[in-house]
This record gives C-alpha cells, sequence and structure tokens, in this order.
C-alpha cells in the first residue's frame, strides 16, 4: 500500500498538534515512571550516583524501619474512613440541595464556599481551630459545657481531626452529585408516583441506581487522592503524634528530602503505588455488581 | 376514587413538613460551613492581646482594620503574592494553549495512533503523582533548575490530561461542518481552531481557566521542594512558613491569610457559573 504526500502531511499535522502532550507524556510521565523502578533497587542520597544495591530497600521496609508499618496503617485507616464519609456526606447533601425551594441557591453557594479556600490557607486555619487552649473547637465545647478535645494532639484524635477538616471541603463533591441528580429524567418519578412510591423508596430504587456511575467515579477519584494526601499532615502533625498521622505520602516526602534517602523513598513510592492499583483493582472488581449504566438496558 | 384523594393530601401535607426539615438541616449545616471562617474574619480584627481572652469574645470590640497592613508586612507577603499570581496567570496561559491544541488534534484530525494516544494521555490521569515526584527533581537539579520556577510553570506547556480530555469531549458535540465549512473557503487548521472553534468552546476554555488558575495559585507540593529562596516563594509556602514563626500573633496571621484567600474569592463569585458547570462537565464527559 502506498501512502501519498498529501496523507502523510495530514498525519504529521496531527502529530503536531498533539506534540505537547507527547513530549509531556514522555518527560513528566513515562520517564519518571520507568527510571524510578531502576533506582528502587539503589542506594542514593540524591547528591552521588545511585549505587544497586537489589531489593536491600524493600526487605529494610518491611522488617526493619519502624516508621513503615505504622504509615501504611495510618494510610490505610485515614482512606477508610475519609473516602466513605465524604461520598455519603456529599451525597446526602446533594439531595438535601436538590430541590428548588426558596433560597437554595444560597444554600448551594455556602456549601462550595469552603472548597474555594486554599488548602494552606484552610489548613494553617484549622491549625487555629483546634489549638487547644483559644482555638475554636474548644471555645464551642466549652461554651457548650462538654469536655474539651485533644484533636491534633493525641494518637487517637488526631487523623479523625485531619478527616473531618476534608469533609468541611466537601463542596466538589456534593456540586457533582448534585449535576447528576438533576439528569435523572423526571419521568422515572412520575411514573413511581403513579405506581404510589414512597419518597425513600423512589430515592432508593430510582436516585441511587440511576447515579452509580457517579459514585463509582467519584470512589475511585476519592481513593487515589486519599492515598496521596500530603499537605494536611506537613501542615498540621508532621506525622506525629508517635506516627499516627504518618500517611505514606508524608513519609516518602520526608525520607526523600529530609532524610535524603531517594532510592529507598522511590521504593517506597512503589509499594504505595502497588496498594493504589490493588484498591482500585477491587472497587473495579465489585462495582461491576452495582453500577448500572443506561446503555445495558439497550441490549 | 376517595381514598385516592385522600392519599394526595396526606402527601402534599408530608412535603411541606419535609421541606421544613430539609430546611432546617440545611441551615444547620451551612452555619457548620460558615462558622470557621467568619471566626477568622473577627480574628483577623481582634487586638493583639483580644485574641487570648477566655471566653473569647465572638465579636471583637474595636476593630483593628490596621491588621491588614501589619500582617502582610511581617512576611515578604506582597512579593510573594505577585510571584503567586506571576507563576499562576504563566500556567494557566501554558495548560490552556496547549490542552486546546493538543484537544483538536485527538478530536478533529485523523492520523494512526490517534487512540493510543488519547488513552495513554488520559491512562496517566489514574497514576499518582508523586511517582515522579524524584526522578523529576533530579532531572530538574541537573538542568539547573533547582531554587528557580521553571519546574513548576515549563510543565504547564506540555498539555494537561484532564483539561485535554474535557476539551475533546466538548468537541465532540460540535458538528464538523463548522470547520468544514471554513476549510473549503481555504482556512488552515490553526485558523479554524482559534477563529471558528475557540469562541465556539469559551464555556469550557472559562471552566479550564479558573479550575488552572485555582490549581497553580493552591499548590503546595512543588514549590516545596523546588523553591529555596524566600524571595522567590509563593504564597502558599509563604503562609506555611509563617504559621511557624509568628505562630503567636494570630490576629495578623488570619488578616494575611483573608488576603491569600481573596483572589479565589473573587474569582469564585465572578465565575460561579463556570465553577459549576465544570464539576457538572468534567462529571459527565468523564462518563462518556
Amino acid at each position: 500500500m502506498t501512502v501519498n504526500n498529501k496523507k502523510l502531511r495530514g498525519w504529521a499535522k496531527g502529530y503536531l498538534f498533539i506534540l505537547p502532550s507527547i513530549i509531556g507524556f514522555s518527560v513528566f510521565v513515562a520517564y519518571p515512571l520507568l527510571s524510578s523502578i531502576y533506582y528502587s533497587l539503589t542506594e542514593w542520597s540524591g547528591y552521588d550516583t545511585p549505587r544497586f544495591v537489589g531489593f536491600d530497600n524493600f526487605k529494610y521496609m518491611f522488617t526493619e524501619d519502624p516508621a513503615f508499618w505504622p504509615s501504611v496503617r495510618a494510610t490505610l485507616y485515614f482512606v477508610f474512613l475519609s473516602v466513605p464519609l465524604s461520598l455519603i456526606l456529599g451525597l446526602l447533601l446533594a439531595m438535601l440541595l436538590n430541590k428548588s425551594l426558596p433560597g437554595i441557591k444560597w444554600f448551594r453557594t455556602i456549601y462550595y464556599l469552603p472548597t474555594v479556600v486554599p488548602s494552606i490557607a484552610s489548613l494553617t486555619l484549622w491549625l487555629f481551630i483546634y489549638q487547644p487552649q483559644y482555638g475554636l473547637a474548644n471555645s464551642l465545647l466549652r461554651l457548650l459545657g462538654l469536655p474539651e478535645g485533644t484533636w491534633l494532639t493525641s494518637e487517637t484524635t488526631a487523623l479523625p481531626s485531619i478527616v473531618l477538616i476534608g469533609l468541611w471541603q466537601v463542596g466538589s463533591g456534593i456540586i457533582i452529585f448534585l449535576s447528576g441528580l438533576q439528569s435523572v429524567p423526571q419521568e422515572l418519578y412520575e411514573a413511581a408516583e403513579v405506581d404510589g412510591a414512597v419518597r425513600w423508596r423512589m430515592a432508593l430504587h430510582i436516585t441511587i441506581p440511576m447515579i452509580t456511575p457517579i459514585l463509582f467515579l467519584q470512589l475511585i477519584l476519592g481513593i487515589i487522592g486519599a492515598f496521596q494526601a500530603f499537605n494536611q499532615v506537613q501542615v498540621l502533625t508532621g506525622g506525629g503524634p508517635n506516627f499516627s498521622t504518618s500517611l505514606l505520602n508524608f513519609k516518602i516526602y520526608s525520607d526523600a528530602f529530609n532524610g535524603r534517602m531517594f532510592g529507598y523513598s522511590i521504593a517506597e513510592v512503589w509499594i504505595l503505588f502497588v496498594i493504589i492499583m490493588i484498591f482500585t483493582a477491587v472497587t473495579y472488581r465489585y462495582s461491576n455488581r452495582f453500577v448500572y449504566y443506561e446503555s445495558d438496558n439497550a441490549r | 376514587m376517595v381514598m385516592h384523594t385522600e392519599v394526595r393530601t396526606k402527601q402534599r401535607r408530608s412535603f411541606n413538613i419535609l421541606d421544613t426539615v430539609r430546611l432546617v438541616i440545611l441551615t444547620i449545616g451551612a452555619v457548620a460551613m460558615l462558622f470557621p471562617l467568619l471566626w477568622m474574619v473577627t480574628i483577623a480584627l481582634k487586638g493583639n492581646n483580644d485574641v487570648f481572652k477566655i471566653p473569647p469574645e465572638w465579636f471583637p470590640k474595636e476593630l483593628h482594620w490596621s491588621n491588614f497592613v501589619t500582617g502582610t508586612k511581617e512576611i515578604n507577603f506582597w512579593q510573594t503574592f505577585g510571584n503567586s499570581l506571576f507563576i499562576a496567570i504563566t500556567c494557566t496561559i501554558g495548560q490552556i494553549v496547549s490542552s486546546v491544541l493538543v484537544g483538536y488534534g485527538l478530536a478533529r484530525l485523523s492520523f494512526p495512533g490517534r487512540k493510543l494516544w488519547f488513552s495513554m494521555f488520559v491512562g496517566s490521569l489514574m497514576l499518582p503523582g508523586f511517582v515522579g515526584m524524584i526522578p523529576l527533581f533530579n532531572l530538574y537539579t541537573h538542568l539547573g533548575w533547582y531554587d528557580t520556577w521553571l519546574p513548576i510553570i515549563v510543565p504547564a506547556f506540555f498539555g494537561n490530561a484532564t483539561f485535554s480530555f474535557l476539551y475533546v469531549q466538548y468537541l465532540k458535540t460540535i458538528s464538523v461542518s463548522f470547520d468544514e465549512a471554513a476549510k473549503i473557503d481555504g482556512a488552515s487548521d490553526l485558523y479554524v481552531l482559534i477563529k471558528v472553534l475557540v469562541p465556539m468552546t469559551m464555556p469550557v476554555i472559562m471552566t479550564m481557566v479558573i479550575f488552572s488558575f485555582q490549581g497553580a495559585w493552591n499548590q503546595y507540593l512543588e514549590p516545596l521542594i523546588y523553591i529555596i529562596d524566600p524571595s522567590k516563594w509563593t504564597l502558599a509556602l509563604a503562609m506555611a512558613s509563617y504559621k511557624g514563626t509568628y505562630a503567636t500573633a494570630w490576629n495578623l496571621f488570619m488578616a494575611a491569610d483573608l488576603i491569600y484567600i481573596l483572589p479565589m474569592l473573587l474569582l469564585f463569585f465572578f465565575g460561579q457559573k463556570y465553577f459549576m458547570q465544570g464539576l457538572g462537565s468534567i462529571n459527565s464527559a468523564s462518563l462518556k
């Protein structure tokens, strides 16, 4: 088959247009991904040349590093706590906001507002909110005559306190669910009403199934995002007390840039990466059972 | 028949009760959402000693507006503000231009490997960002980019997978006949894109601009890794370190923090429509 000149020029033009992303993908995605496979098997401070050490990094990680398993534990705890809570809260609030009532637009704006606050601004604000003596949280508790909370200062409450900040910024989830709810065909509700269905049953049998694809996507993105949490730990706790908030991504950062163990921290990156892939794969597998795609109906 | 009407009236009454319950819950939630921000504003307006009163004054007796001036003097606030603004604008321009070009190529031109590249770009969205952190740090250091803004700005000019994807999905909703009409008149692809399609895709471009600017204004990890010299810091870095140095001057800190938030608030109030539309379209585009 011969390819004429004109066609070839057309192809070249196509590649010219997508060239930025091809370069971007090669340099910022493929190169670091592939080279980090090798780096994970080296001892490397970042200043010297990497020295190949086989699987020593992984051996040290699993058997000797006193901070590794506590970090895995903290990370899993964080993911299992924050992802379901923000999904459920986001969906519930979206369902409450999905009705034309007086002032509903104002409510939507207010619920979205905290997500507009830059991460560092909101985290520093919450650092003051959680301050034991003068902070807002304990001031409110005292006002209500309740015992003071320990917030970021105790092993048991530090991580839930961080999760709570995330729930304050549930706004974009709400808007995404809201746009999903509004795309549910109104006829379905009308038909159900004719059949005499009760409201909570409509929610259970129409609303929820119709937005499962969105729920699923938010779940996957939520999991990937939660595993990468970093700013919270860096600004609020520095991993403490006693590793209780030492999320893996933070440990990776601090092993690399404070501990100058580049090779070791890349090995940790790979372990975190594998954990994320396992979680995503499991979620995909089990989602088939409950995710409802409209096109399935057409079969 | 009688029973039916009975059910109807009962339902209508219960709807009103439900609406009331709904509004009550929403109001409680809204107060919880606003409270931290309002508290922040009151702290920012308090005098130095009023901050540490127990029980706290919920509303300051005297309003110290001068905190907004003093607070920004404590750190190199306005210089870092300018740095952040410059970085955010440059990154936004880079991301929009490159993503629009790439989106056009993927949506409108046909060439072998198009689908493969498309799925690789989209697939890269699933990769956690920190995978590249250390090898890229090494690369930039060797290029002499350490302690400069280049590691933050340059990648923005090489496409953003989310935005390209959004643009592809949006272009798919616009008929190719517009392109063809212009091309019959002898227009080049670049002309078609800039003069015909860009004006028609302004809503999605505005959404991209807003999210791109927000992302650049907020980013923390990259500046933290690459920028050492305080005169090159971004606001996120400056505010994070301010909290450590002047931890006691809460009122001044909150005043500065509010100014850090202000551009985002303005962006939100003027571009609210695009925020909402954008989240909706990101959502529906990714389900297709």
